[in-house]
């Protein structure tokens, strides 16, 4: 399941990515905003996906940043939240 | 050539192994004793020294320690900050338990919490000795503890407090690195992700808070010499050679300063406030970096910024990321779902507008301690102004910024275009300070001198 989260996580970030970054070359645990690969800005288009994609509430789960700026991240908060 | 490369070398300087190298093996026992833990006691003990420093400080000049009963209003202010940080730690602790109404709106109850003892301050009538004076005195002080408070009750919304060392939460609520009411270097939360945990990562990020003192003293030296040189300030080097050069505050009361000096006077102003910035900042996050906190710095190069939104992020980060957690994304993930543009713009001016007007009117100690509206309209009018006219630009920069982004490679962009970029960057912020200028100048008298730009009169 982690695996075809991943797949589809990671088609979305790269719509977007900077361009010219490969997100093949970021380990899944590396802040992407440190990395280069996204701006802060693009933590909004994320939000905006795992509410989308995932019916994730973050009015109610509330929103730390730090947790979306890495793949892992990502990956973990949609995992508990389908676990909740 | 030699010296863009001794630039580049200071520049990876924490990055260079022969240097990382060199320097565990002058430091080697030190770094080994050093440990995260060592490290944060060290800091709690000088939290200690600030928790007593820090408020006093703040009460000046609302309450004169001189006075009869003032030492005893500055007793009473050092540990009545105290007890309300120790009231936040145990309230983050047990966050779970809190009642859901605070569970939902924790910050705003912090912040009704505040201002129900500015009330209480307000009402108390001023000749009721140490006690009115310790009011007076709390509510000057504790605005710089707010935001910290902020960060703890976050940290134990998100179940992170229960368990952790008080001491710990006392290294960045009362800061012995430094610091505004801005938290440089946030939370614990921020500050533990960023920790050394090796006595490697201990060295690299020594290495490079002292890359950033060095910085900060280089910067403090090109301070000095624009204070001499080109304004003519006394305290500046060589000001007898000064150009004179008058200040934003200096032009905007007296009409008919010549327009392109007027120009030349906005631009440069925006050179010193940035350099100051980051010569302070550095200074602060220098100091954390020597204790192992490898957090970013609050300033980097926002005079390179291509945009607006850009120029925001690297200009006072830390105040930037103040407002996005505290105001931009509570309002993204609750208000206009549906529409994104409007989400993003709602969220934008919730914070660059609302938040940050209302943190510098947190800092207004004179509304603070009188809650008189008629002494701070026009300052209220004028900052009001600027908080509008910033959080329009940085969305609209927001939105020219994301359709920039995807996967198709960006073309190499022109020097011409680049330079032009960042030119209409500086013209934003050099113009966007005519209304944070905290002088005595009307709203009206600041609006003439932006058209006296455009040869308006």
């Amino acid at each position: 399941m982690r695996e075809a989260h991943r797949a589809r996580v990671l088609d979305f970030l790269r719509t977007i990515q900077k361009p010219d970054r490969p997100l093949e070359a970021v380990a899944e645990s590396d802040s992407l905003v440190e990395a280069g690969l996204i701006d802060s800005l693009a933590l909004l288009e994320i939000v905006a996906f795992l509410e989308e994609q995932y019916r994730i509430d973050f009015a109610e789960t509330g929103l730390e940043p730090d947790q979306l700026t890495s793949v892992s991240g990502i990956l973990d908060l949609i995992e508990r939240e389908a676990r909740a | 050539m030699a010296v863009a490369l001794l630039v580049r070398r200071f520049g990876q300087l924490h990055e260079d192994p022969a240097l990382i190298a060199r320097w565990r093996s002058w430091l080697g026992p030190l770094l080994t004793w050093l440990t995260p833990r060592r490290r944060r006691s060290l800091l709690a003990l000088g939290a200690l020294y600030i928790a007593v420093r820090q408020p006093l400080r703040e009460m000046f000049p609302g309450v004169d320690l001189r006075a009869p009963g003032g030492p005893v209003a500055g007793a009473i202010v050092v540990v009545g900050c105290f007890a309300a940080v120790v009231s936040v730690y145990v309230a983050a602790g047990r966050f779970a338990s809190l009642p859901a109404a605070i569970r939902s709106r924790p910050q705003v109850w912090l912040h009704a919490a505040f201002w129900a003892l500015v009330a209480i301050a307000w009402l108390v009538p001023d000749d009721r000795g140490p006690g009115a004076a310790a009011l007076a005195g709390l509510v000057l002080a504790l605005p710089f503890l707010l935001w910290r408070m902020g960060y703890l009750l976050m940290s134990g919304q998100r179940g992170r407090v229960a368990g952790s060392r008080f001491g710990d939460h006392l290294l960045y609520l009362y800061p012995a690195y430094g610091g505004t009411n801005t938290p440089y270097g946030k939370g614990l939360d921020h500050l533990a992700r960023h920790e050394a945990a090796s006595e490697e990562a201990l060295a690299r990020s020594q290495l490079a808070g002292i890359k950033l003192l060095i910085l900060a003293a280089i910067y403090n030296g090109l301070l000095a010499l624009m204070a001499g040189l080109v304004y003519g300030d006394p305290r500046g080097a060589w000001s007898g050679h000064g150009l004179g050069l008058p200040r934003l505050e200096q032009m905007l009361p007296a009409a008919g300063t010549p327009w392109a000096t007027a120009w030349v006077s906005l631009y440069v102003a925006l050179v010193w406030d940035v350099l100051k910035l980051a010569a302070r900042g550095h200074e602060i996050v220098g100091i954390l970096r020597l204790f192992g906190f490898n957090v970013f710095r609050n300033t980097y190069k926002p005079l390179l910024a291509p945009s607006i939104v850009e120029f925001w992020n690297r200009y006072y980060y830390y105040f930037k990321e103040l407002l996005v957690e505290f105001f931009f994304f509570p309002t993204y993930v609750r208000r206009f779902r549906r529409s994104p543009r409007l989400r993003i713009f709602a969220a934008t001016l919730a914070a660059a507008g609302f938040g940050n007007l209302y943190y510098h009117l947190l800092q207004h100690d004179a509304f603070v301690l009188t809650l008189r509206w008629a002494a701070i309209g026009s300052w209220l009018l004028s900052r009001g102004f600027y908080c509008l006219l910033l959080s329009v630009g940085i969305y609209l920069s927001m939105r020219r910024e994301q359709t920039r982004r995807g996967t198709a490679a960006a073309p190499s962009v022109p020097v011409l275009t680049q330079v032009r970029r960042v030119v209409g960057v500086w013209t934003f912020f050099a113009l966007l300070s005519i209304w944070a200028d905290d002088s005595a100048a009307g709203f009206g008298q600041r609006v003439s001198f932006f058209l006296a730009l455009f040869g308006v009169r």
